[in-house]
C-alpha cells in the first residue's frame, strides 16, 4: 500500500517469530559440558582456525543461566548425570542441546557398568554428532542444524 | 638377567652422582629386613626386577613403619596402594593389597604385597604412617571392598555413595548389575 512507498527501503515488514528466530540463531550462547576428549575438539572449533564466531556462537558461557545451547561433549557417568541434569534444568527457556560424539550419544566404546549409554535417556537432545571425536566441521554442521531449528521456533 | 638389570641401575645411580652408594647395592632391602625379622619374613623375592616381599596382615603395620623409619631403608614416599583380585589365579587367598614404596634418600623402590582373604576382607590402614595413603585406600575400598581398619574417613571415592558393588572384583560383570540403567537422582 501507500505506506511502503513512503518508507521505501528503510523498513522491512516481517513476523515477530521470524525476527526473533533470526536474532536468536545468530547469537547462540553455548554452555560446554566437556567431560572428555570431545571437549578438546570443541575448543578447536571455537579457536581461530575454525572460528565459531562466524556463526555468532563464540560467547561460551560457563554459567547455565546465561546460555541457551548445551553441548554435551564427552562421557557422562552415572555419578555425573545428576550434574548434567541440574545444569540443563538451570538453563532458561528456550534451550537446545547438542550431543557431541559417540560417548554422549550412545556410550561409545565404553559399554561398561558406570557409563550412561546415551544422555538422551535423561535430557532431550536436538542434534547428535557422530564421530570419535567429531571433526570441527561436524560441529559446525551441527550448529547450522541447530540454527535451522532455532529459526523455526516460536518466539514466546 | 636380573643381575644385569640391577647392575645397570647401580651404574645409573653412580652416573648421576647419587649419594649413599651402599643404598644401591642389590638385595640390600631384603638383607636389612632379614636382619631385623629373620628369614621367615622374606618371602616373595623379585618381581619384574623390583625387590618385593609378601607381608602378613597381622603384623604389617609395624612392618610398614619399620620400612619408613629405618634409616637404612627410609621409604618415605608411598607411591601407590592397589589391590589384586586373584580369583582366577591359582591362589589360596583371594585378594592382595600391594604397596609401592620409594625412598628419596636412597633412590630405591620396593613393593610389599599383603594377602587378604575374601571371607573377612580387612587390613590395617597405613594413613598413620604415610598420610598420602588416605585417598589411595579409599579407592581400594571402593573398587575391591577391602576395609582399611583405622582409616580416618573410609568412604567411596569414585563410585556414587549408594553404589552397591565393588566393580574391580573379578566376579563383577563388565556391564554392571543394572546400575547404569536404573539409578535415581
Ligand atoms: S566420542 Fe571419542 S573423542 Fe568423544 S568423548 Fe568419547 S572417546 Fe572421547
Amino acid at each position: 500500500m501507500g505506506l511502503e512507498d513512503q518508507l521505501q527501503e528503510n523498513v522491512m515488514t516481517t513476523k515477530v517469530d521470524a525476527m526473533v528466530g533470526w536474532a536468536r540463531k545468530n547469537s547462540l550462547w553455548p554452555m560446554p559440558f566437556g567431560t572428555a576428549c570431545c571437549a578438546i575438539e570443541l575448543m578447536a572449533t571455537l579457536a581461530s582456525r575454525f572460528d565459531l564466531a562466524r556463526f555468532g556462537a563464540e560467547a561460551i558461557r560457563f554459567s547455565p543461566r546465561q546460555s541457551d545451547l548445551l553441548v554435551v561433549s564427552g562421557r557422562v557417568s552415572i555419578k555425573m548425570m545428576p550434574v548434567l541434569k541440574k545444569i540443563y534444568d538451570q538453563m532458561p527457556e528456550p534451550k537446545w542441546v547438542i550431543s557431541m560424539g559417540a560417548c554422549a550419544s550412545s556410550g561409545g566404546v565404553f559399554n561398561t557398568y558406570t557409563l550412561v549409554q546415551g544422555v538422551d535417556q535423561y535430557i532431550p537432545v536436538d542434534v547428535y554428532i557422530p564421530g570419535c571425536p567429531p571433526r570441527p566441521e561436524n560441529v559446525i554442521q551441527a550448529l547450522i542444524k541447530i540454527q535451522e531449528k532455532v529459526a523455526q521456533a516460536k518466539a514466546n | 638377567m636380573g643381575n644385569e638389570v640391577e647392575n645397570h641401575e647401580e651404574h645409573r645411580a653412580e652416573g648421576v652422582g647419587q649419594h649413599g652408594r651402599s643404598g644401591s647395592e642389590p638385595g640390600n632391602v631384603t638383607t636389612r629386613i632379614r636382619a631385623r625379622y629373620g628369614d621367615a619374613a622374606v618371602r616373595g623375592g623379585n618381581a619384574v626386577g623390583c625387590e618385593s616381599v609378601i607381608a602378613e596382615r597381622d603384623t604389617h603395620l609395624p612392618f610398614m613403619t619399620f620400612l619408613k623409619d629405618d634409616p637404612e631403608l627410609s621409604f618415605d614416599y608411598l607411591v601407590d596402594v592397589t589391590a589384586v583380585d586373584r580369583l582366577q589365579l591359582d591362589e589360596e587367598i583371594r585378594f592382595a593389597v600391594v604397596y609401592q614404596l620409594y625412598s628419596y634418600k636412597h633412590n630405591r623402590r620396593f613393593s610389599v604385597s599383603v594377602p587378604v582373604p575374601e571371607a573377612d576382607p580387612w587390613i590395617g590402614s597405613v594413613v598413620s604412617v604415610w598420610p598420602g595413603a588416605n585417598w589411595l585406600e579409599r579407592e581400594v575400598y571402593d573398587m575391591y571392598g577391602i576395609v582399611f581398619e583405622g582409616h580416618p574417613d573410609l568412604r567411596r571415592i569414585l563410585m556414587p555413595d549408594d553404589f552397591g558393588s565393588h566393580p574391580l572384583r573379578k566376579d563383577y560383570p563388565l556391564h554392571g548389575k543394572g546400575e547404569r540403567d536404573n539409578f535415581v537422582f
